[in-house]
């Protein structure tokens, strides 16, 4: 965003121009707004950034007594959060490869249907309506094995378990959880990618003698390629602050199968109130999300969508 | 020539600014201003004295609350005093809780002091209650602190070395052996002669004997689908369903861990759970597990209690309050004794909570929260919870135990379900038979770092000795670390 504009004849205002050049008539305009952002930002980052170096008081007013890189050290030597940094990492991988997948695949099936698709994705796009909490309500009910439909299911075909008790599955049932409510955003927004390829290039790849799997792949992926980047970016910026479903369901159990880095940093924060602690792993959490976001506005800005 | 002002719409504009300025700046300023105490009215009632005053009472969403919020009438009626009562889960209210602390203001003014998560890290900003029960001004304690049950007085009341009483006792869930009498009356002749003793739950039986009666269940009835359940889920609930046997096989979390227990403290040394009978207590934890229901591991106590109402397990450890939802689930289908013995003693962990007064509060609010937490401890509010539709625990006070009512009330048919576990819970709550968790600042986290390194056992990851030792080396990382509030 450039705040540059153009500067208006000096003579008329009785400023310097090389003042005006600087603060221009949009930059003056814009200038409460972006204090404000920057007051409401700066302020918590600094604040935070101090936590960090601090053991933090409660009693008596907030007071911070400055530990150094105390926090940071036990950051680089705690076991634990480096496995639950792996586990969260296999967690983005699992959500948003399935969502990216499903929701492409939901898609294409939806492009095709010329009759009742408003219908279709109407009732498509309802988990996504749902608050993240209540879908781990849903599913912790869903999968309670004294009255849960799902364990009563799975007990007809055989399943004698209990889906949230062992490690593996729990880590499922909450990867399907997630799936099963942002899948539609993902199909959503590949739909309105798919209705913009223009009809000529599909007509045209068809008269070429191309196969379904060959158009999809050379015509319909290529075009609605940016549409999907910006879906993905969307969805990852999510599924890295994962909480709420996890929370509900399992609470990171058992056995921390399902403890990923936003468990661990509201337990340290508000379970322990250990804050200079959590302001280290909240920070880091805050620099992962911007490499993040930042390698994705890296490929669009590459692919000249970002102008 | 006199010159004329002239309003232009540039003047009205900055005119308006500045009012608006200047409104929003002493809004803010009376806002930012020192807070106004309750009003204190001249008169010789010493209960109506603080009349027209609001007080926020901040509580876990427990079933003496509800009693409490669906039975406020008598106390505005006796002191003019407004009460809202907030209900949150508990790891909610410790933070806000922690967070009113911090900001030095008194938003509650009355708070649902936890032992472990409220008393042992913030009894600093929680008021010393004997200065107000001694207050001539002010309503005495009937009966005195010495009506209060000693041991509940001791671990949910005081902190550290002195005398000071943070909390009035307000709820006592403890944890008993319930069991579904229906089940054991039916059975019993033959589950008498192939186990070869008498199974009926008492403070006799052993946890050998219980886990030998749940496998009996598994494998002998269509009845119910396991023998036992439990509270296993990776939460606070599988310290306190695992603490019962670990003090039952003699371990314990630190030495001297009766008076860490009971009086708390902010140092209590070098972990213990790596000694020779906590690791046997793990061993038979587990055992204990692998016959249990297997979605004990995904049940917290609100996930247990329905499994028994429901008919799917006989027996399991759990809250004794629960005892009215099971009695209106099934009238007089169920029993309750003292949980089993272990080579060392029968070991009944108390989870109960008192009501302490925020230090924040101004000198009026103080006395009129005062007056509030005296009526909702009082005997007579006690009694009043017993009968009350809307829940109710059982009592915290010697003498409400010892009225005739209350004590008929022990035989079904009885109108108070849940003192229908007195002869269990009063045998529980006896010095030798009472299970104290720690009562330190850090506990939050401890409690953390033995559920986990259990779910971690109990889903087959670690060793029981691995699980005792990994909690060992955290509990002492924790403890050097400190406590600062």
């Amino acid at each position: 965003m450039s705040l540059t504009v153009e500067a208006p004849p000096a003579e008329r205002t009785g400023t310097s121009p090389s003042r005006r050049r600087r603060f221009g008539f949009h930059a003056r305009m814009m200038a409460p707004g972006i204090l404000l952002l920057a007051v409401l930002s700066l302020i918590p980052l600094f604040t935070v950034i101090a936590m960090s170096l601090s053991r933090v008081r409660l009693l008596g007013g907030v007071s911070f007594g400055f530990v150094g890189g105390e926090n940071w050290a036990r950051f680089f030597t705690d076991i634990d959060l480096a496995v639950q940094w792996l586990r969260t990492l296999v967690f983005f991988v699992l959500t948003v490869g399935l969502e990216m997948l499903l929701g492409v695949g939901l898609a294409l099936c939806l492009w095709k249907i010329m009759r009742g698709r408003n219908t279709l994705l109407s009732l498509l796009l309802l988990p996504m309506f749902v608050a993240p909490v209540i879908v781990g309500l849903l599913g912790r009910f869903l999968t309670d094995s004294t009255f849960g439909l799902y364990s009563w299911l799975l007990g007809l075909v055989g399943y004698e378990g209990d889906l949230l008790g062992g490690t593996y599955s729990a880590f499922i049932s909450v990867v399907a959880m997630d799936v099963w409510q942002w899948t539609p955003l993902i199909a959503l927004i590949a739909l309105a990618g798919l209705t913009s390829v223009p009809q000529p290039l599909r007509e045209a790849a068809a008269i070429d003698g191309a196969s379904g799997w060959q158009a999809l792949r050379s015509v319909i992926l290529p075009s609605i390629s940016s549409v999907l980047l910006v879906a993905l970016l969307i969805r990852s910026m999510d599924a890295i602050r994962y909480f709420d479903i996890i929370a509900v369901t399992t609470n990171g159990g058992p056995a921390d199968a399902t403890k990923v880095v936003p468990i661990r940093l509201y337990e340290t924060a508000f379970r322990f109130f250990d804050l200079g602690y959590a302001a280290v792993i909240g920070l880091v959490m805050l620099a992962v999300t911007i490499a993040i976001a930042r390698a994705f506005v890296g490929v669009l800005e590459r692919k000249g969508l970002t102008r | 020539m006199t010159q004329r002002r002239v309003l232009d719409r540039r003047t009205v504009l900055r005119g308006a600014l500045a009012g608006g300025a200047a409104l929003a700046g002493g809004g803010l300023l009376s806002a930012c201003g020192g807070r106004q105490d309750a009003v204190r009215i001249a008169t010789d009632d010493r209960w109506r004295q603080f009349a027209g005053t609001t007080l926020n009472f901040i509580s876990e969403n427990t079933a003496p609350t509800a009693a409490i919020a669906a039975n406020l009438r008598p106390f505005t009626e006796l002191t003019g005093i407004n009460v809202n009562i907030i209900t949150l889960e508990l790891t909610a209210l410790v933070q806000k809780v922690a967070l009113d602390l911090a900001g030095g203001e008194s938003q509650y003014h009355v708070i649902y002091a936890d032992p472990y998560q409220v008393l042992a890290p913030y009894s600093k900003g929680l008021v010393d209650l004997r200065e107000l029960a001694t207050d001539s001004s002010l309503p005495g304690l009937d009966g005195g602190f010495g009506d209060f049950i000693t041991t509940q007085l001791d671990a949910a009341g005081r902190f550290g070395d002195g005398e000071a009483v943070y909390t009035l006792p307000y709820d006592c869930p403890t944890m008993i052996w319930q069991y579904r009498a229906d089940l054991f009356a039916k059975h019993h002749d033959r589950m008498s002669a192939d186990l070869g003793f008498d199974p009926t739950p008492s403070a006799e039986r052993t946890w050998e004997e219980y886990f030998r009666i749940a496998q009996w269940f598994n494998d002998n009835t269509d009845d119910v689908a396991y023998g036992t359940g439990h509270q296993a889920k990776q939460h606070d609930s599988l310290m306190c369903d695992f603490s019962n046997v670990l003090w039952a096989h003699g371990g314990d979390y630190f030495d001297n861990g009766d008076a860490i227990g009971r009086y708390g403290t902010v140092d209590p040394g070098d972990c213990r759970l790596d000694s020779d009978a906590a690791i046997e207590a793990a061993e038979f934890y587990r055992r204990l597990l692998s016959v249990a229901d297997p979605s004990s591991r995904t049940w917290d106590w609100n996930g247990l209690a329905p499994a028994l109402t429901s008919g799917r397990i006989a027996m399991c450890p759990n809250w004794h309050e629960y005892a009215a939802d099971n009695e209106s689930a099934r009238p007089g289908d169920f029993g309750y004794a003292p949980l089993p013995r272990g080579p060392a003693r029968s070991a009944n962990i108390y989870g109960g909570t008192g009501i302490a007064i925020n230090g924040n509060t101004l000198p009026n609010e103080r006395m009129a929260a005062w007056l509030f937490v005296n009526w909702a401890t009082s005997p007579e509010t006690q009694l009043a919870n017993l009968k009350s539709s809307a829940g109710g625990g059982t009592p915290t006070r010697e003498s409400v135990y010892q009225l005739p009512e209350v004590r008929a009330a022990e035989q079904r048919p009885s109108a108070m379900p849940n003192i229908l576990t007195a002869p269990a819970v009063t045998t529980a709550w006896e010095d030798d038979n009472i299970g104290l968790r720690p009562k330190i600042p850090m506990w939050n986290e401890c409690d953390t770092a033995i559920y986990t390194q259990l779910s971690r056992m109990l889903a087959g990851d670690v060793s029981p000795a691995g699980a005792m030792r990994e909690s060992t080396a955290r509990f002492n990382r924790i403890i050097d670390r400190g406590w600062a509030a």
